[in-house]
């Protein structure tokens, strides 16, 4: 079921007048509502893949109590492992097979040894698979590392492994914050309620009025780039990233909001990453319940930061290839993520990662408008080159489509494919990102304005703009849903 | 908990309040005229009705249309002919009538401009007309057109012969009183056009089949292709027959890439005129039809307009 379709509108206010009717004052009722919903949501789509999602509830669910109640160390690390190869192989299979088999036939091709390839099973990708395997992978590590004890509430963690604002495309949520909130009874509090609202509208904003606009012309450019001029290669490139912001920050923005309408806070996903003034500040504003899911569970143990220096920038690249990879089984994954290896390391071998923890304030003088503007618009180029890696379809059409932007500037007028007016959408970005500077201090509550009439004005201008750009011919699903 | 709903519905009927102002003051909606049955029992619009016809979620293409005392979209109000002219009618559906151009720029004025100033074009388009409308329509005004020089008849092969006489068609239905109030919210008329609104009527029109025990057979929308040609050269035969078809005047605009070939075949035997448009549609580079929907745009509308006249020429 996806957040933007009419199934979904229907389906929200049912499970939400059953969750307050039904489950007033009783956990349990509530719970039981959640996860028979969340079921259905995601059976919505697939139910055949319902079962991986049961299956891996039990296995962690008892893989946790076995890890918890052995006092050996050893016997702890064994059952942790019967957790990692469980989850990383149905990831692994799911996700992978087909990837290695192919890159194997492949190095053996450019080896010079040719083999029929009989071995990949063209296996559909369960949606959501990369994001709650995460998750239920995050509890059996936090209760090896005794940072949480098991639950024995099944239908709990049930309910926290599927619950369904965030069970396709996160935010990835860690058992020690979702799963207390889930286990306790959950409170109607008007204001968290108005708040999931507003989110909802800003996400259903951005996915439908942007990323779903820009959606076409992206794939135009894309598919045809060989045919356009370095200015339209960089429109592409913009439009991309763009589309790419709006449709997953606004998945995310519309699973936050869905939460707190039952009471349970999400964490953030995204801190209006387009303000970086450099690319460590990127990653800490850009798919937030990723890259620190990896800085706890993969960076961390593997040494961090501490250690000689090699050690830590080995430890860096391997964050950003996993993280590339986790996007996806494709070389073009793995060289974005080695792409902003490349991009970090300069701010971790200065010590200067650390620096912009604050928000960005443009206007405080002329200078900073000078320095952290140009900053600003550094970071916003390179992380569109590296978009082009994430959104091409192979290693081939990257490096072509970066040649022909870069090295061969050719300019005019890009035309929609449909011959729509392009003003249109420039009006609308630029609109956009004067808001979003506006807003920028609070991603959690975008359209907190005092006055009551501006707040109104607000809600009905991104109603408007939402009709105003609607496409009922769009794919109107998630780009993340694929990963 | 009750506060929460309250505001929801507050907020609720405000936004909706605030769409109503924007849509209003962009325009971004149609304006629908109303429609009538005459004496004749032909269906047309109801006289002297102004309005613009909006096509895109952001306006992206605007025609004012003028419906004149005859009950059809045209600059014209004296559709009886003068013995000083010679009059061409253009008799068709919505792509005949017009809407999406201003009035002024027609295809009928497209075409008097082409043609030398003893003609005058007369346009009898109505959105929905199919065979049995248009023929209908020219046997019920069998005084007004046994005056007109050549009748140009807009036939779309796919749509237009699926019956074999007229009848009262179903589209005043439309004019329930419920629609007739949903007309007067613009919102509404704007989200229908857009396609908003579609999701919930085929929900609530799936619900419906549900209830009275139908279910939706998609195998039941496909037929057999053959047996549908073979029906439409039937009823296009009754039809010519029971309408006195002239095939001396009228002629038949059509195109030719969507009609079959036993059709085509059967028009060419038995001495039909014909103007076909598919060849310079395919081989044009600029789009001949709009961006939202499926009508000719305003070059389409010249090649149309060239193509007629070159035939009223070479008679």
């Amino acid at each position: 079921m996806l957040f933007n379709s009419l199934d979904f509108f229907i389906f929200l206010p049912i499970v939400f007048i059953l969750f307050w009717l039904l489950g007033k004052d009783k956990a349990k009722t509530q719970n039981i509502i959640l996860l028979i919903a969340s079921y259905v949501f995601y059976g919505w789509w697939d139910y055949r893949f319902l079962s991986l999602i049961v299956f891996s509830t039990f296995v962690d669910y008892f893989v946790g109590k076995a890890i918890y109640n052995n006092s050996n160390k050893k016997v702890k690390t064994k059952w942790l492992w019967v957790s990692i190869i469980f989850n990383l192989g149905l990831l692994g299979f799911f996700k992978y097979y087909d990837f290695f088999v192919d890159s194997f036939v492949d190095s053996l091709l450019f080896a010079g040894f040719e083999i029929q390839n009989v071995w990949t099973l063209k296996i559909i990708l369960p949606v959501g698979i990369s994001f709650y395997t995460f998750q239920t992978l995050s509890y059996s590590l936090d209760i090896y590392r005794e940072k949480l004890k098991p639950t024995n509430d099944l239908i709990a963690f049930g309910t926290y492994v599927s619950f369904f604002p965030q069970l396709v495309a996160g935010p990835i949520e860690r058992a020690s914050h979702l799963l207390p909130q889930i286990t306790k009874e959950k409170r109607f509090k008007y204001e968290q309620a108005v708040e999931g609202l507003k989110l909802m509208l800003w996400g259903l904003f951005k996915k439908v009025a942007i990323a779903d606009s820009l959606a076409l012309m992206v794939d135009d450019i894309f598919v045809n780039y060989g045919t356009y001029p370095s200015s339209t290669l960089i429109l592409g490139a913009i439009f991309f990233g763009f589309q790419i912001y709006c449709d997953f920050s606004g998945y995310s923005d519309i699973a936050i909001g869905t939460s707190k309408l039952f009471g349970v806070e999400l964490m953030s996903n995204f801190r209006f990453p387009y303000f970086s003034r450099s690319i460590g500040e990127f990653w800490r504003r850009w798919h937030i319940s990723l890259s620190t899911w990896f800085r706890d569970y993969l960076y961390i143990p593997l040494g961090g930061s501490r250690g000689s220096r090699s050690k830590a920038i080995r430890n860096i690249f391997v964050i950003f290839l996993v993280s590339g990879l986790w996007h996806g089984a494709n070389w073009t994954f793995v060289v974005w993520g080695l792409f902003h290896a490349l991009l970090f390391l300069p701010s971790f071998y200065f010590n200067t990662n650390r620096k912009h923890l604050d928000n960005v304030e443009l206007f405080r003088s002329a200078k900073t408008f000078i320095i952290e503007g140009g900053q600003i618009l550094m970071v916003f180029s390179w992380v569109m080159l590296s978009w082009v890696f994430f959104r091409s379809e192979t290693l081939a059409d990257a490096f072509s489509y970066l040649q022909n932007m870069l090295f061969d500037f050719t300019y005019w007028e890009y035309n929609h494919p449909q011959g729509y007016r392009m003003w249109d959408y420039y009006v609308l970005l630029v609109g956009f990102v004067i808001f979003e500077y506006i807003i920028r201090k609070d991603e959690r509550n975008p359209l907190d304005f005092n006055n009551r009439f501006v707040r109104l004005l607000c809600y009905i201008i991104l109603v408007f703009l939402i009709i105003m750009f609607y496409d009922d011919t769009m794919d109107r699903s998630f780009i993340y849903f694929q990963f | 908990m009750e506060k929460f709903v309250v505001k929801i519905v507050l907020y609720t009927i405000l936004i909706l309040l605030g769409l109503e102002m924007l849509v209003r003051i962009f325009h971004l909606h149609k304006d629908r005229p109303s429609r009538y049955l005459d004496e004749y029992n032909v269906e047309k619009w109801i006289p002297n009705q102004n309005g613009i016809w909006v096509t895109g979620n952001r306006r992206q293409n605007v025609g004012h249309f003028r419906i004149n005392s005859f009950g059809y979209n045209s600059l014209y109000d004296d559709f009886y002919p003068k013995t000083n002219k010679k009059e061409i009618a253009l008799v068709g559906d919505s792509y005949i009538q017009g809407f999406h151009q201003d009035f002024q720029n027609s295809l009928g004025q497209k075409l008097e401009a082409l043609l030398n100033e003893e003609y005058k074009v007369l346009e009898f388009g109505y959105a929905g007309y199919d065979l049995a409308d248009q023929l209908h329509l020219i046997k019920a005004y069998k005084h007004l057109f046994n005056n007109i020089e050549h009748v140009v008849i807009y036939m779309q092969y796919t749509t237009d012969l699926e019956r074999d006489t007229y009848a009262v068609s179903n589209r005043f239905s439309l004019n329930t009183p419920l629609n007739r109030f949903l007309k007067q919210i613009k919102t509404v008329v704007y989200l229908r056009d857009i396609g908003l609104m579609d999701p919930i009527t085929r929900s609530i029109n799936g619900l419906t089949n549900l209830m009275r025990g139908k279910m939706y057979s998609e195998t039941a929308a496909i037929e057999d292709p053959e047996k549908a040609d073979h029906l439409k050269l039937e009823n296009f035969k009754r039809l010519i027959e029971h309408y006195e078809y002239d095939k001396h005047k009228n002629v038949l605009l059509l195109d030719y890439s969507i009609c079959s070939p036993q059709f085509l075949t059967y028009l060419e035997q038995n001495g039909f005129k014909t103007i076909d448009f598919s060849k310079v549609f395919e081989i044009t580079k600029t789009p001949p039809t709009l961006i939202y929907d499926q009508h000719w745009s305003n070059y389409g509308r010249s090649l149309i307009a060239n193509l007629i006249a070159e035939y009223i020429e070479g008679k």
